[in-house]
């Protein structure tokens, strides 16, 4: 190659790099104070910092097969699905540094820098966001089958978790009443319209002591004592002290026979406080759901006051269609939204045939819960519920100590390398060092360009390939010697030394580089880190010791023409 | 112009010393393996495993003044976990506690509020006059543990093989097989100086390890580069001249590029702090058992098989020319402008 194209192709090389390592506007969205995310527009060098250096969090996420087996080949292949969701998911959490990577065949490693919040990180990628839009039922099936009910447990001989009376229940009972009556016109509404619902609760009015009477079972029934009329058909009260024993009940497999056809009895998402107790919601709705969120296009979190905190999302045509059709055919019944088999606020009566528009209503929770279920539900379902398997909390103290140490570290290793080169080699060791100078440039952009994530062991690896970059200057010297000892000229010596040398500069760096991609393909977070900077380590030194400092015989010898010494 | 040579044109017999060597290295195995089983008898496993293998939780915590190990410790124990390690991490301000799994406590769960909770049992011992922090608490599934090894003993196979066969189509065979001999040396006196200096077996430190691999290697093959060079020059050599004269012909390369790594592993050892330390030392080791393996074990195991297989004329022609044929014509000089 000709020496004008060798010191332009130098020039370029260092252009580039200057330019993926130039401080530039890097926008983060962070969570500030408010737990509401802002864009923040930082001037800096495009590095990337891991975990360990700048704090965060780390979850590592595997299939959750306990409900049921999924076979090895479909796990591998499900984690592939969900990789993409949880990836956006992830993304719209607001960190631009976040590293989401399938680690094996089964396993999601999600590192979000910066986020000291695993909980709400956790609860992000772990909700399967599996939407579903199911009728709430109103033709009393529960109600006509707590007798049986009753008498599958009593058969069973199943215990509740602790013990609490039906009286006690059924005043609490009236109190709610009383409580939803008072709230608005609509309820009333929803309540003549489901007909035998309103007969049922006058009854529980009237005669509020023996509410369990009214619903035609026997009292202190084991599961009608558990559960109490709602405010709408379909809609009951469990006390949070009895949900244990309700579940209890749920699991048996002859109760779960008994339990109405064709439904699901499902929690809600709603507890309310009644005369010092707290009651969770629960609905009988149809198994079979209307609409999923398969076609769901986009959610945004909002808030007004007359529902509170809301998600408004947005379906595509076609599930518009759908939608518009199957509510049509269900105006005047209760739709309830139903999220991870929770149905999410009180389910509204369908008023008229709905399009591609609705809202899901999340009571008194924060923006910053309707911001997270509005991103899960942009992000689309995960195809397999994850389970957490791995959660590590970084505090940043211990980053910013650690770049400390590793910079410095790092400079001293380079002043050292430097002096021994300049000692040892003279005016060879100062182009070797000239060659380092590049080598360090074009590694840490090679770094940026691969976007890899800087951990500490990076700089360790980092530090390390200083050390080793020399090598090869090194190994073309000592040929240059033995050269010049045969007798041979400078510009000779200097073409043999390369020549001689290159066989063992190939050998042992491919070598290493296969070593490397070893442990980048089977490594773990930070030991891929540390594969890759050894990688783009070996390869910039490759390019600076062979190509640059040949170039730079290349100028001298152009300058000082028959020269008959070198400085080695 | 004069030059600065150190061990310039030696001469030393190499390979003579060669059963003091083995003798040397075996006993240094043995040693550490020895250390091993008394771990191995006085502790439930052999290794120091760190959290990231065994499970459980790590909590570090940053104090504003020193203070003292046995509050430290009082105060874990206090908290319940009476089986924890607690270990003075770096300056004396700073504290890691391990604490292992405890039989049906989801782990990832409780990292934080276990770490909360000792906090705040100092908190209440040192008064307001010390505070203590939270730097880090980290839970860690067993499960994940048993993978992690899994991981890393495969990586370490993988890399043999693929040494194995890059060594056989580069050089020969016999290369590769006395290369790959001393890689496993390498491993087995690395994990006697693992056991002897009872480092904690992290992430890191097992890259270290295969850092320390690679970097032998490096130096095996710079020293057979030679040998396959002078066998082609010298036919009528023995092998064991042969050898002995590679390694003196790159004395002088590995005497500087040994400088330059240990002058890196140092400055990473002296002030990279307390998480690199690990890896800083292994590197440090590192540096001297692959000098020694490079000469020691893969010269000596290859004039071993040199002896039971010797090469025959056909072998030879098949092998290393071939390769030297190669590269001769991959290596050609780029053509020298002169402008």
């Amino acid at each position: 190659m000709p020496l004008k194209y060798r010191i332009l192709t130098i020039v370029a090389l260092c252009l580039v790099s200057v330019w993926a390592l130039f401080p530039r506007n890097v926008t983060s969205r962070e969570i500030g104070a408010d737990r509401l995310m802002h864009d923040v527009t930082s001037r800096r060098v495009p590095l990337r910092q891991g975990l360990d250096l700048k704090g965060g969090t780390y979850l590592a996420l595997e299939v959750n097969d306990s409900a049921q087996k999924i076979p090895a080949d479909k796990k591998a292949d499900a984690i592939d699905r969900a990789l993409k969701t949880v990836r956006s998911r992830i993304e719209g959490f607001g960190v631009s540094e976040s590293v989401v990577q399938k680690q094996g065949n089964d396993r999601i490693v999600v590192q979000i820098p910066g986020i000291q919040d695993p909980e709400r990180a956790r609860k992000l990628v772990e909700s399967q966001a599996f939407l579903q839009f199911k009728i709430a039922d109103k033709t009393q099936a529960l109600e006509r089958a707590l007798p049986r009910l009753d008498q599958v447990i009593k058969q069973r001989g199943l215990t509740p978790a602790n013990d609490t009376t039906a009286k006690a229940a059924a005043t609490a009972n009236k109190g709610l009443q009383g409580l939803l009556n008072t709230d608005t016109t609509k309820k009333s509404d929803s309540a003549k319209k489901a007909g035998a619902g309103v007969k049922k609760d006058s009854a529980a009015k009237k005669d509020s002591a023996a509410a369990a009477d009214s619903l035609k079972i026997q009292p202190g029934g084991a599961f009608s004592s558990l559960i109490e009329q709602g405010g709408m058909p379909g809609e009951f009260y469990v006390e949070t002290t009895k949900i244990p024993t309700l579940d209890r009940y749920l699991a048996d497999s002859a109760v779960k026979a008994a339990m109405p056809p064709g439904k699901d009895f499902l929690p809600g998402s709603d507890s309310a406080s009644l005369q010092g107790k707290w009651y969770r919601t629960y609905y009988l709705v149809d198994n079979k759901e209307i609409a999923t969120g398969e076609h769901l296009i986009n959610a945004q979190p909002n808030q007004n006051t007359l529902d509170g905190t809301v998600v408004e999302f947005t379906m595509d045509n076609i599930g518009g269609r759908r939608f518009r059709s199957e509510t049509g055919k269900h105006i005047g019944d209760y739709m309830a939204i139903i999220l991870d088999n929770r149905v999410m606020g009180r389910p509204p009566v369908i008023q008229g045939a709905i399009g591609t528009r609705g809202q899901i209503t999340m009571g008194g929770k924060s923006l910053a819960d309707a911001q997270d279920l509005a991103l899960v539900l942009r992000a689309g379902a995960l195809p397999v519920p994850l389970r957490v398997a791995e959660v590590h909390s970084i505090g940043p103290s211990l980053g910013q100590d650690s770049i400390d140490k590793g910079l410095r570290a790092a400079i001293i290793s380079v002043a050292l390398v430097v002096v021994i080169m300049l000692v040892y080699y003279r005016f060879s060791g100062m182009l070797a060092v000239g060659g380092l100078v590049l080598y360090m440039l074009y590694t840490l952009a090679a770094l940026a360009g691969f976007d890899a994530v800087l951990t500490l062991p990076g700089i360790a690896g980092f530090v390390l390939s200083i050390g080793m970059a020399v090598d090869a200057n090194v190994l073309i010297f000592e040929r240059i010697r033995e050269e010049l000892a045969r007798g041979k000229t400078v510009r000779t010596s200097i073409d043999e030394g390369f020549r001689h040398a290159m066989p063992a500069i190939v050998d042992s760096n491919v070598s290493t580089i296969l070593t490397a991609s070893v442990l980048y393909q089977f490594g773990t977070g930070p030991v891929k880190g540390f594969a890759v900077t050894l990688i783009a380590g070996i390869a910039a030194s490759l390019v600076t010791s062979i190509f640059v400092v040949r170039t730079f015989y290349l100028l001298w010898l152009n300058r000082s023409r028959g020269a008959q010494t070198l400085s080695i | 112009m004069a030059m600065l040579r150190i061990l310039h044109d030696t001469k030393y017999d190499f390979i003579k010393y060669w059963k003091a060597a083995a003798l040397g290295t075996i006993g240094f195995i043995v040693l550490g393996m020895a250390i091993l089983g008394i771990h191995a008898m006085r502790h439930q496993s052999a290794l120091n495993y760190s959290v990231e293998f065994t499970g459980g939780t790590v909590i570090q915590l940053t104090f504003k003044q020193p203070p003292g190990a046995d509050v430290v410790r009082a105060a874990v124990d206090q908290a319940g976990f009476s089986g924890a390690e607690v270990a003075q991490f770096g300056d004396p301000v700073n504290y890691m506690i391990k604490v292992q799994p405890k039989e049906g406590v989801m782990a990832a769960a409780n990292a934080d509020s276990s770490g909360s909770q000792i906090a705040h049992i100092l908190e209440q011992r040192l008064g307001s006059a010390n505070k203590v922090t939270v730097a880090r608490a980290e839970a860690v599934g067993p499960r994940v543990g048993s993978e992690l090894k899994t991981k890393a003993i495969t990586a370490i196979l993988i890399s043999f093989i693929v040494t194995l066969v890059y060594l056989a189509i580069r050089f020969e065979w016999r290369f590769g097989v006395a290369a790959t001999i001393a890689t496993m040396h390498d491993i087995l006196t690395t994990l006697a100086f693992l056991a002897m200096m009872r480092l904690e077996i992290s992430l890191t430190v097992v890259a270290a390890i295969l850092t320390v691999i690679g970097y032998s290697l490096n130096d095996t093959i710079i020293i057979f580069d030679r040998v396959r060079e002078n066998l082609r020059k010298q036919r009528k050599e023995s092998l064991r001249d042969v050898l002995n004269r590679s390694i003196n012909e790159t004395l002088p390369r590995s005497v500087l590029t040994h400088a330059t790594v240990l002058a890196a592993t140092l400055a990473l050892l002296m002030f990279a702090g307390e998480v690199i330390r690990p890896f800083s030392w292994i590197m440090a080791f590192g540096v001297f058992t692959g000098t020694f393996s490079s000469i020691y074990v893969a010269g000596a195991i290859l004039l071993w098989i040199e002896h039971k297989w010797p090469r025959t004329p056909e072998s030879e022609s098949k092998g290393t020319s071939r390769a030297l044929a190669e590269g001769r014509r991959r290596e050609r000089p780029a053509p020298v402008t002169t402008r």
